[in-house]
């Protein structure tokens, strides 16, 4: 017992001794001192805050050691290591896809038979595949400013002055004078805080959303958007929901859901968007704008509104659905619309409030990243908006039109689009619903309409992007610059070639 | 600290942070952490961007002179003018031009044309202008055939898609721009990125992504495409475009260069990184480019097997929904294409021979049925002459700005034949101050300064960019007022004191500066 007690004295002096030569070498550290008060207050008489400082200081470590490879490397189980000469085997094994395929026989002669004007485009423009005029039903030359002698001529002006190219991005000296001016102009036509300019009308929603929905916010979209909005909510990151394409019912059962849903689940107010179009790319229809907005107040949602097909075809002086229903543009939060459909110009545009506008200044990728677009094409959409709000008749004129064509092509296939709709497209009542038939048909009734002095054209979409597959059409695109007698005939030509080939 | 100070803000300011906070039962709009950079740091250097400008954007540029009454929280316009040397924009031929050749033809184009072509280009907005255009870019080039696209960020980030897909990967430059990175992420293709330029970090990469294959399954890639800038927009680098086609041969990836800011401006005849290095531009997939730059116009373009081209028409997004390019750009491109190529009646068959032989990849002057026959070009720009002229004067430019910043001790970043020059300022800070003295100064000068987002913050810089239509004096002018500049922010870190060379000695040794071998240079 004593020897035991003894041994058990003689380790705790060792222990003791060895102690105290480690405080001194500690205190001899230059900055002990401070650690040694850190400590002190740490501890205060209480064990339990210094395991806790422990504990953080080990989490500290195993954070800073942490490997910092990238996860699908080195990562356990699937990093398979070989040597340089497995290596090198491996790599004389592999073998490749081409880059692409060749196009197939029919795609090659599709894009073959894509109408091709000589000259300037118009209401009867030369085309190069048959050397005959024809009657223009294809091209987007709504309201006829593509052959507008004034537009031009202020063009040659703006070139003169300003060269063609911007030669910058719009942060370094790619801002003219002459885009400030378009974003004013259009924010006045529309009646809106201020707008901002892109140099592509595809790519502008494709843009904007980006800039403004994030990872984790909400998109409440319609089934039946057109690509550029679907890749733009694909790249946002956001969280997407759907509803029937353009059935505000739907719309309405989904916003109660997603709502539901927050609430069951308690999540955090985050961004709401509906996204959808005013006319739809697809097929022509129209959104009932006064509802949209209604729902969207109701909901507290912001409303991003793609005008593209729109905007400078609808409304008294071409304003778009805004004017149509008599609706104030402030009500919609971002409001995109293109230069090149409705102006004959090109670029497109988001109007809203100014920090709608402002936020893209930094945010929207197509802005920031891009050259601005040339100054005389800016000049010519500013002309092309007085162009507008000088001659209602033109928007008249091509109510005419539309009207005119739809009261001909009524008997002979059932019309679904409004008919105050100038893009609309043709459905059809074939037998057949296959879609690369219906394409080949339809793609025959093309060429057949060209032959025979009509250029039209199917609508072309990339298949398999898509999120709803849409079903092969033709796109007719009226025109004021065309008469009302030239436009019947060519309607009853089509009529005629389309009763023969759906037979 | 900008937290807390946004933290407080929203309780004792309620109004200044109204877009910050929910109201109504509506999320804001950005969140303040998102937007810290844009409210705490640019907007109080908002001077430095976005200035509105006129007229043309060449040698010098119209500035429209504004104010701020609040450190940049607002920009008032005075509505009055100040003409100031442009070392700004990407004019690196000097095709900016209201008047001579090209703006002739473009005015022709105008009347005959008009201005749009009213649809895209599958869907009835297609014209023999375009069919012309990429014809002749295609001849430029070297390559089989060629595709414009009527926006130059459209043509990576709407094109890119249709040639990779799922299951094959993309292997990218770390610094490659946003359009690129943008048409990746829609293509749905597996992203792995390699250093800066750097062919080794390449190799291994290439060597474990190819052993490896696609994560997880362990399948082999599809195809691998290689997507890399000829020369970078912000660090003026050139690729090493012999050392990836050794690569290339070994690793059977697919190659894809991005010449937006090389065509035109880099190599012998103006053709780009690979007329640079001799490289058959044929072996190269994908060529793209734009022409905002060296043309003067705006757009892009992709170029390729005919094979590659055609399907690109017809399954990218921008050839069935976008707009075509409009033909005042068209004739613009066509223009400033031919007088760098130049036009001949006929082509002599000794010519012919010789070039398929000797291994010239890019055969001097075009036949005259390569550009339509309405278009007027004078005698200076169709024999080839002033095109020429151009491309050695740019030269001369670049090499002598490069180098004589470095002789003045400033650290430049890239390649010396590049016409775009970084020089470091690091500071933010001083980065303002730089470009609010150098506009200040009496021969006013506009300069791009660059940061965050575009670099990394503590390397802010300024971007010269020289273009043919400058003078040696406008380069003289540049120099001289970097040198005192320099000394004043104290941005002179590249070389000692006593190695420096004097502005006067820069000035006077300019003819030997931009002769020195490259490899002169560390």
């Amino acid at each position: 017992m004593a020897s035991a007690s003894s041994t058990l004295d003689s380790v705790v002096l060792t222990f003791a001794q060895t102690l105290s030569s480690i405080e001194r070498g500690f205190y001899r550290l230059p900055g002990s001192g401070i650690i040694e008060r850190y400590i002190r207050s740490s501890h205060q008489n209480d064990p339990g805050r210094t395991f806790l400082e422990i504990i953080i200081l080990f989490l500290v470590v195993g954070t800073l050691l942490q490997s910092r490879t990238r996860a699908d490397r080195n990562n356990g189980k699937n990093f398979i290591e070989f040597t340089d000469k497995e290596i090198d085997e491996l790599v004389d094994d592999w073998v490749p896809e081409p880059l692409s395929k060749p196009l197939s026989e029919i795609e090659a002669a599709e894009l073959a038979a894509v109408p091709v004007v000589a000259g300037p485009n118009g209401p009867h423009p030369i085309l190069v595949n048959t050397g005959k005029p024809a009657v223009n039903l294809a091209s987007f030359n709504f309201t006829g400013l593509a052959s507008n002698e004034h537009i031009k001529q202020r063009a040659i002006e703006s070139m003169r002055n300003h060269g063609v190219g911007s030669c910058g991005p719009t942060g370094f000296y790619g801002t003219f004078d002459v885009h400030v001016k378009l974003e004013r102009d259009i924010a006045e036509f529309l009646g809106t805080e201020g707008s901002i300019l892109c140099s592509q009308g595809f790519s502008t929603i494709s843009s904007v959303i980006p800039a403004f929905c994030k990872r984790g916010d909400i998109i409440v979209a319609d089934r039946g958007v057109t690509l550029s909005i679907q890749k733009g909510m694909e790249i946002s990151r956001s969280t997407i929901r759907w509803y029937d394409h353009n059935d505000l019912k739907s719309l309405e059962e989904v916003l109660q859901s997603v709502e539901k849903e927050r609430r069951k689940r308690r999540l955090p107010l985050t961004r709401r968007f509906i996204i959808t179009e005013g006319i739809f790319e697809r097929d022509g229809t129209m959104t009932d704008l006064p509802k949209l907005i209604e729902l969207k107040y109701k909901y507290k949602y912001r409303l991003i509104l793609d005008e593209s097909f729109s905007f400078g075809t609808v409304g008294r002086t071409g304003r778009g659905l805004t004017e149509l229903y008599n609706v104030h543009a402030t009500k919609i939060d971002m409001l995109v619309g293109s230069c090149s459909i409705g102006l004959s110009a090109a670029g497109g545009f988001c109007a809203g409030t100014h920090t709608v506008v402002e936020h893209q200044r930094i945010n929207g990728p197509a802005y920031v990243f891009s050259a601005s677009m040339p100054p005389l094409l800016a000049v010519s959409a500013s002309e092309a908006i007085n162009v507008l709000l000088d001659n209602p008749s033109l928007l008249s004129k091509l109510q005419e039109n539309i009207r005119a064509a739809h009261s001909l092509l009524h008997p002979s296939s059932a019309v679904v689009s409004k008919p105050s709709n100038p893009a609309s497209p043709l459905p059809r009542d074939a037998p057949v619903f296959d879609i690369a038939k219906e394409e080949r048909l339809l793609q025959e009734v093309v060429e057949e309409a060209m032959t025979q002095g009509v250029m039209i054209t199917k609508a072309k979409r990339v298949r398999g992007l898509e999120l709803t597959e849409a079903r092969p059409s033709l796109r007719l695109a009226m025109s004021s610059a065309l008469s009302k007698a030239d436009t019947e005939k060519a309607i009853n030509v089509l009529i005629k070639i389309l009763k023969r080939k759906l037979k | 600290m900008c937290r807390v100070r946004d933290f407080l803000g929203k309780r004792f300011h309620p109004n200044a942070y109204k877009h910050l906070m929910p109201s109504d039962g509506y999320a804001p709009l950005n969140s303040d952490f998102d937007s810290f950079f844009t409210r705490r740091l640019k907007r109080r250097m908002e001077e430095c961007f976005a200035q509105p400008v006129t007229g043309v954007a060449g040698r010098t540029i119209l500035i429209l002179d504004r104010y701020t009454p609040d450190y940049n929280q607002t920009q008032i316009t005075l509505g009055t003018l100040t003409r100031a040397l442009n070392v700004s924009s990407y004019n690196y031929l000097g095709f900016a031009q209201a008047r001579g050749g090209c703006a002739d033809a473009v005015e022709e184009g105008i009347k005959l044309y008009g201005v749009t072509t009213c649809g895209s280009r599958l869907e009835g907005g297609s014209s023999d202008l375009h069919t012309v255009t990429e014809n002749l870019v295609a001849k430029f080039l070297g390559t089989e055939d060629s595709l414009v696209s009527s926006m130059g960020f459209a043509t990576n980030s709407t094109f890119i898609p249709a040639l990779v897909s799922k299951g094959c990967l993309v292997i990218s430059d770390e610094l490659n721009h946003a359009s690129i990175r943008f048409g990746v992420r829609q293509s749905g293709a597996s992203v792995r990125m390699f250093r800066h330029n750097n062919v080794k970090s390449l190799e291994t990469l290439l060597r474990e992504v190819i052993s490896q294959g696609q994560p997880k399954t362990h399948r082999p890639w599809k195809k691998i495409l290689l997507i890399v800038e000829g020369l970078f927009s912000m660090e003026g680098t050139m690729i090493d475009l012999p050392a990836i086609m050794v690569l290339k041969e070994k690793y059977k990836f697919y190659l894809f260069i991005d010449e937006a800011h090389s065509i035109g401006g880099i190599g012998q005849h103006g053709r780009g990184v690979a007329d640079y290095y001799g490289v058959d531009p044929q072996k190269i997939d994908v060529l793209m480019g734009t022409f905002t730059k060296s043309f003067g116009a705006a757009g892009g373009y992709l170029a390729g097997k005919k094979s590659i081209i055609d399907r690109l028409r017809v399954y990218s997004y921008s050839g069935p929904y976008a707009e075509a390019m409009p033909p005042p750009v068209l004739t613009q491109i066509i223009a400033s294409m031919a007088s760098i190529m130049g036009v001949t009646e006929s082509i002599p068959f000794s010519h012919l021979t010789a070039s398929s032989f000797s291994g010239d990849h890019h055969p001097g002057p075009i036949s005259q049925r390569y550009i339509p026959a309405w278009l007027p070009l004078p005698p200076e720009l169709s024999s080839g002459v002033e095109g020429r002229e151009r491309l050695r004067r740019l030269s001369f430019n670049s090499y002598y700005l490069h180098r004589g910043l470095d002789k003045l001790g400033f650290i430049t970043y890239g390649h010396p034949s590049s016409p775009i020059v970084p020089m470091l300022i690091f500071s933010p800070g001083k980065m303002m101050m730089f470009h609010r003295m150098m506009k200040d100064r009496e021969t006013p000068i506009v300069t791009v300064v660059v940061d965050y987002p575009a670099t990394p913050l503590q390397t802010s810089r300024v971007r010269f960019c020289v273009s043919a239509s400058h003078t040696k004096e406008d380069i003289d002018t540049i120099l001289r007022a970097c040198d005192e500049l320099g000394d004043i922010l104290d941005l002179k870190h590249g070389l000692k004191k006593r190695e420096r060379w004097t502005m006067d000695e820069v000035s006077r040794r300019a003819v030997e500066l931009v002769n020195m071998p490259d490899e002169e240079r560390q």
